[in-house]
């Protein structure tokens, strides 16, 4: 292995750290040399993430064998220092999470960073601790990233001004705190009784436990599950997080749709590692089907009673992160790929989809009328129907079609045109890959519940993932329509290319990705694989180890 | 390929389109012209192939893993509505290009409307039933964005949502139907779908599945209940209503059921839920199409009852039937196309479709007049016209079907009744519209339109005359071999002529014919043409979806407030209560217990201290809402009991660094003091009201169960002996190969120095933000007054009244001196403690 090959795992991690430093000596009026900074940065992290995919997808052997790298951090053998391990999985959310960056970094350049806070640093820091989050292999550091992106979000939050923002900032910060405080309790109760924080290890442990600290065990990797929950936005541990999301600017709410995946992949990553053993299902077991149909139902309403579309987005993201925790919740291993692909097509379409309602709503700042009649304040629930309230009248019926349309500027067409395809993507119609993420994951459903008898829970969640597609449908043309087809004067935006190119290469990504479901589906079914079959990834990582003590031993 | 590019030709087609100008007209049509006719000019190279019983194919895996590849397959009765959707498409874009005005911005017309060209062939060509429905859901779409090309119409609005969420939501019962069948099958090949007929009807899935597709179909082909979107689609531009709500799209719901018929058909389920859904439909649509006063909603109306015919005759579960259902969707297809064009002419030369207005226009349009006549006529079944024959096999079908069912006489008499009504909103239609003495108020004075717009309709009257004289030499062949793709090689003996002789069919005609007329002629009499439907006209579909959209709004936003609380109190509330519940889980099933360690001897003088502590933890607790100052000392009593408690079990290291951890913190926290608002008086607010006394126990009983709980959980692995061979890798190599005597040191800068490292970065993150926060939240000074805290302050003399005013000289003068000194030295010291690291 050569050396910078050697040291590829620590890239993510190191890159955005250094980066985020050395941005903090510039000043303030240097803003082109900051942007470069940024950007080398996440495109070194993107390249990096892309060669993760490549090795780990098993492509050369000869670096890692059975594509599963891992980099021992101070070169201390393994259960005893901190690891990081790259298998698919963290590979695949690490090029994920880069490219939902990239494109927030690159919407930011537009405009978004003017205001002169450590913006860009702040974003470095929580691509840091991201990416630390899906690579290492020690049940602490994990908490460590967790707080690193977390205390980057805090600042990230917090931008902008206004009383609502400062306030739900706060929420934000307060609850996220309490959640670290349930990880810290959830971790010491692990290594208290399993005494290791090593996660590889931690699955041999487990399975020798004593029913009695067994069920301590369960207890700590239950809190730890409610902090992963938090993180990941599951009802009732969600409150925050519409609030927060909607009133985040633009660019950070997109760059937050990663962080609920956190949570997502933490509860993956942990609970196969923790519980692929016959023993009693930790880490909430069967309850995270009904968590999750709980949120998806949650989401649903919000999704529905949302008059802004930051707020309907926030609420889309609840849903699927619902729809991840409940086809999991099943239990049934063939739904991980769905479940994966699900995650991909979410990450991306929220992302874009915040990134357009920074744009969105440029649109309205002179609609003073609208404004107020779709402000998401209780009491204003528009009245009944629209158009009353704004002074247009009703055509006469049996009047002639003899009309001619309204032509939209090319700005509002770029604007439609993403506003559906975002739509379509996150309600998941057809044609668009949300459409064949729902599809697989249904047909996966279905298809165990037929092998199976009919069994109730997949045909509830079938109806749930069909009718919040359907209300999200709904919601969103209502929305939609208010925004782009509204008939008082409405200010054409000016847009930024650099603002525009980020969402279309979203879109895009996600067509892609649709196109190619083929061989996409094929890496994730070898994910979805060694996740539950975690032998292979516990044998490397304790080998390496095994072989590295011996040579330490011999050493001295 | 030939197949697959009849598919891609419209989509491509539709970006081209739209990327033209706004204005570019000329090039629009020309563009879509060229398209249609191309993709009818494929479709009819194909023939030769079709005709002879082979099924075309066309295979592009997609997605293999879980049976979705992109089919596209050709036989007979795909070829005939794939036939039936290109033309109807060239004849519509020729007709668009007079009827859009020139300043409409066309490209989002045309655009869409071969979008959902491609869409419809989408669906009609498709091999699989998943691709099916992602065409389906597509025409929705695109149907969306036609109904509301007018979007700065309310009702164009309102149209548009009510029939996306209809047809969406049908298609998405359609999605699970399908999914559901290609499990029941194994495969979503249509292929092997339609080879799997008994075993399908015999899956106890099959009630579901069959309830799935059918609230697809009857969705798409707007069968009661679910009729009522069509009406209010007719808010489109007339093309699209002619060429999406009569001939293709609302034909949808029946081709997937004329193409399904030969699995889902033969039951009694079947029979039950599609004749009556097909029978209510026929006679409700019929009913109402004879009392509306706009010209499209006589045309809605009407296309929806005649939907309803074909529905009931594929509900027959003959053969014979299907066939008289496949024909009469290819003939309403021309004779109602034809008749929105008429209507688009009337509409667009006078001003106005209000039949209350309009009157003899024939002195002034003949042409389109005898146009319009002549397709009305094949509407209300006259003899030597299209209409006709298929009307004819209907009423002899419903004698059939009705002997075998137990509806002798039910069947007939409801067909007879559709077509005397059908009889009669047709005659009501010409009549009032082009007979009676010339109209003089109308918006515009008629002239017969340009020719490019009465042709196309021209064309297809003239397709109505052909087929209704000589059938058997016209449409018989396409026919046959439609139908011979579905049924198979042996067909049903059928005959398409025009003289069957003096059959009980021929009498029903007769019936319907002169009962329609003479329902007219007394409505005419009474002066009923013009009433709002009796009976039904209280049910007004677009309120009611305008309230229930309300409803939904309020109800989910009632709704969500509930479940989304803003409130941070209730959110902390429910993370702790749910952290509880899972704690104490596990605890039901398994009996806690504590470890096997022994337990150290009580040391009072420790225990003292711990009583000290925990009544500073309480008591700040207590305090925290209403005397801060309080509780933050309290609160800086327990963390030094829990230094003491670090330094007590000899952990100096740890002491100090908490130590340090509790001074900033309170410290920290003092200054922040000035910044809250006023502070509540312990006894006056908050104490009296029941329930919050109420809530104060349950956050009391709730605080206390979990401190006792973290203590059991913590008790309980402490006292267990250490698994961990951690600790002794630790002690071995701290000083050989860390380099280092102090062992906690050694981990946190090099066994587990990752960690630190990563704490560091968060430190520094957090002093990144606190210094932002402070540098933008120094609020500008005449923007706020002097908090409240600070008042008593001002008062007594310690602080300038206003915030920008100079500070006394020598305010905290003493502090900044000495920090000013030290500042250097703390540098230099900390150095110093980096150089030789963990030694």
């Amino acid at each position: 292995m050569s050396g910078l090959l050697h040291h590829l795992p620590v890239m993510p991690i190191v890159v955005p750290l250094l980066a985020g430093a050395l941005m903090l000596f510039l000043s303030e009026a240097r803003r082109a040399a900051r942007a470069t900074i940024a950007l080398t940065s996440m495109v070194v992290q993107l390249a990096v993430g892309g060669a993760l995919l490549y090795l780990a997808s098993d492509a050369a052997p000869h670096v890692w064998s059975e594509g599963i790298g891992v980099y021992r951090i101070g070169n201390w053998p393994s259960p005893f220092g901190i690891v990081l391990v790259v298998d698919r999985l963290s590979a695949l959310m690490v090029t994920l999470g880069a490219s939902l960056g990239f494109c927030v970094l690159v919407y930011t350049i537009a405009r978004w960073d003017r205001p002169g806070q450590p913006f860009h640093s702040l974003l470095q820091f929580l691509m840091m601790g991201l990416n630390g989050a899906f690579l290492t292999g020690d049940l602490f550091n994990l908490f460590v990233f967790f707080e690193v992106l977390l205390a980057a979000s805090y600042g990230l939050v917090l931008r902008g001004t206004g009383a609502t923002r400062v306030k739900e900032g706060l929420h934000y910060i307060v609850v996220n705190l309490v959640a670290s405080f349930m990880f810290l309790i959830g971790v010491s109760m692990v290594y208290g009784i399993a005494g290791t924080l090593n996660m590889a290890e931690l699955t041999g442990r487990v399975a020798a436990l004593s029913p009695a600290d067994r069920a301590l065990f369960d207890v700590g990797g239950a809190i730890l599950g409610i902090a992963f929950l938090v993180k990941a936005g599951s009802w009732p541990l969600n409150l925050w997080l519409p609030g927060t999301y909607s009133v985040a600017l633009a660019p950070i709410a997109a760059s937050f749709a990663m962080l609920t995946k956190v949570g997502v992949y933490a509860v993956l990553r942990v609970g196969t590692l923790m519980s692929h053993d016959q023993a009693a299902a930790s880490l909430l077991g069967p309850a995270l089907f009904y968590i999750g149909l709980a949120t998806l139902v949650a989401g649903t309403i919000g999704m529905l009673s949302a008059l802004h579309l930051a707020r309907l987005v926030s609420h889309s993201l609840i849903v699927s992160t619902g729809i991840m925790l409940a086809a999991l919740g099943l239990g049934i291993e063939s739904l991980t790929p769905p479940v994966l692909f699900y995650l991909i097509v979410s990450v991306l379409t929220s992302g874009a989809f915040f990134l357009l309602t920074g744009m969105t709503e440029r649109t309205r700042a002179r609609d003073s009328a609208i404004a107020t009649a779709m402000h998401d304040e209780p009491r204003e629930t528009p009245a009944l129907p629209y158009y009353v309230a704004f002074g247009v009248r009703e055509p006469d019926p049996y009047g002639t079609d003899e009309e001619v349309g309204v032509a939209i500027p090319a700005a509002m067409a770029f604007l439609g045109l993403m506003f559906v395809c975002c739509v379509l993507l996150v309600t998941g119609l057809p044609p668009l890959p949300g459409f064949v993420a729902k599809f697989t994951l249904l047909s996966t459903a279905i298809g165990e519940a037929a092998a199976a008898g009919m069994t109730k829970p997949v045909w509830v969640l079938t109806a749930a993932v069909l009718a919040t597609g359907l209300a999200g449908a709904i919601a969103l043309t209502r929305i939609g329509m208010s925004l782009f087809w509204t008939v008082t004067e409405r200010t054409t935006p000016r847009l930024h290319v650099l603002e525009a190119a980020p969402v279309a290469l979203l879109v895009l990504v996600c067509l892609t990705l649709g196109a190619a479901a083929g061989p996409v589906m094929g890496y994730l079914e070898s994910t979805a694989r060694s996740l539950h079959d975690p032998q292979t990834y516990i044998r490397t990582v304790l080998a390496a180890e095994a072989q590295l003590a011996e040579a330490h031993g011999a050493s001295p | 390929m030939l197949l697959t590019l009849i598919v891609l030709l419209p989509f491509l087609g539709s970006v081209c389109a739209a990327l033209l100008p706004a204005n570019a007209r000329n090039a629009e049509s020309w563009l879509s012209g060229v398209v249609t006719v191309a993709c009818m000019a494929l479709v009819a190279s194909l023939y030769p192939q079709v005709a002879d019983g082979e099924v075309v194919r066309a295979i592009i895996p997609w997605l293999p893993q879980y049976g979705l590849t992109f089919y596209l397959r050709m036989d007979g009765y795909a070829w005939l509505f794939a036939m039936l959707v290109s033309l109807m498409g060239a004849l519509v874009v020729l007709y668009a290009r007079y009827y859009m005005s020139p300043e409409d911005p066309v490209p989002r017309f045309f655009s869409f409307l071969l979008a959902f060209m491609g869409a419809m062939l989408g669906i009609v060509l498709s091999g699989n039933l998943i691709q099916l429905v992602v065409f389906w859901e597509l025409t929705s779409l695109t149907s969306f964005m036609l109904i509301a090309y007018w979007y700065h119409r309310p009702d164009a609005r309102r149209g548009a949502r009510m029939a996306m969420t209809v047809t969406v939501a049908g298609g998405l019962c359609l999605l699970l139907g399908a999914l559901m069948l290609g499990e029941i099958v194994g495969s979503y090949d249509l292929d092997e779908v339609l080879a799997a007929g008994n075993g399908i009807r015999e899956h106890p899935w099959y009630t579901p599945v069959l309830v799935l597709v059918l609230l697809g179909a009857l969705t798409k082909s707007a069968q009661f209940p679910f009729h009522f979107w069509l009406p209010h689609a007719m808010a489109a531009p007339t093309p699209v209503s002619a060429y999406l709500h009569s001939a293709a799209m609302v034909k949808a719901g029946v081709f997937l059921l004329a193409r399904l018929w030969p699995v889902l058909a033969g039951t009694d389920e079947w029979f039950w839920i599609v004749c009556s859904a097909g029978a209510s439909t026929l006679l409700l649509g019929a009913f109402c199409a004879t009392f509306q006063r706009d010209m499209k909603g006589v045309l809605a109306y009407s296309t929806i009852s005649h939907l309803g015919l074909i529905t009931l005759l594929l509900g027959m579960n003959t053969p014979l039937a299907l066939v008289a259902a496949v024909f009469h969707m290819m003939n309403h297809a021309t004779f109602k196309a034809s008749l929105f064009m008429a209507t688009g002419i009337v509409d667009h030369e006078t001003g106005t479709r209000d039949l209350k207005k309009l009157c003899g226009l024939r002195y002034r349009m003949p042409v389109t007049a005898t146009v319009a006549i002549v397709a009305a006529s094949a509407m209300a079944g006259v003899p030597l016209l299209n209409g006709f024959l298929s009307k004819e096999m209907f009423f002899e079908e419903s004698i059939i079907a009705g002997s075998e069912s137990g509806l002798r006489f039910t069947l007939p008499a409801v067909a007879t009744l559709a077509g005397v009504f059908s009889v009669a909103y047709s005659v009501r239609f010409i009549h009032q519209v082009f007979f009676g003495p010339p109209a003089e108020d109308l918006p515009r004075r008629p002239q017969e339109p340009t020719r490019g717009m009465i042709v196309p309709s021209a064309l297809l009257v003239a397709a109505c005359l052909l087929v209704g004289i000589l059938p058997s030499r016209t449409v018989g062949p396409l026919l046959e071999t439609s139908m011979r793709s579905i049924l198979g090689p042996d067909l049903p003996a059928y005959r398409l002529a025009v003289w069957h002789g003096f059959t009980v069919p021929f009498y029903m005609s007769l019936v319907a014919l002169t009962g329609g007329v003479a329902l007219y002629v007394l409505l005419c009499f009474r002066k009923k043409t013009m009433v709002p439907t009796p009976l039904l006209s209280r049910l007004d579909a677009k309120r009611a979806f305008d309230v229930i959209n309300v409803a939904i709004v309020r109800g989910a936003g009632r709704l969500a407030r509930f479940l989304f609380s803003r409130r941070l109190q209730t959110q902390l509330l429910l993370i702790v209560l749910l952290a509880l519940g899972v704690a104490v889980l596990p605890f039901l099933v398994t009996e806690w217990t504590r470890g096997d360690m022994p337990l150290t001897p009580p040391d009072p003088l420790f225990a003292l201290l711990w009583i000290v502590g925990a009544a500073c933890a309480i008591g700040a607790a207590l305090q925290a809402k209403f005397h801060r100052l309080a509780a933050l000392i309290m609160l800086g009593g327990a963390g030094l009991v829990t230094c003491l408690t670090f330094a007590w079990f000899s952990a100096p290291d740890l002491a100090l660094t908490q130590i340090a951890v509790e001074v900033v913190t309170i410290v920290l926290f003092l200054l922040g003091l000035r910044w809250l608002p006023r502070r509540l008086a312990f006894d006056t607010v908050d104490r009296q009201t029941l329930r919050a006394r109420a809530r104060r126990t349950r956050d009391a009983i709730i605080a206390v169960t979990s401190g006792i709980g973290i203590a059991a959980l913590s008790f309980a692995a402490l006292t267990r002996p250490r698994q961990s061979r951690l600790a002794a890798f630790f002690f071995d190599r701290s000083v050989e190969e860390a380099g280092g005597r102090n062992v906690v040191n050694v981990i946190l800068v090099d066994f587990r120095g990752f960690d630190t490292l990563g704490e560091i970065t968060v430190v520094g993150i957090v002093a990144l933000i606190v210094y932002a926060l402070l540098r933008r939240f120094r609020p500008a000074p005449e923007s706020i007054g002097v908090p409240r805290a600070q008042r008593d302050d001002v008062l007594q003399g310690a602080l300038p009244e206003r915030l920008d005013d100079p500070l006394p000289r020598g305010y905290m003068k003493i502090p900044a001196v000495l920090l000013a000194l030290a500042l250097p030295l703390v540098r230099v010291c900390l150095f110093c403690l980096l150089l030789p690291g963990p030694r």
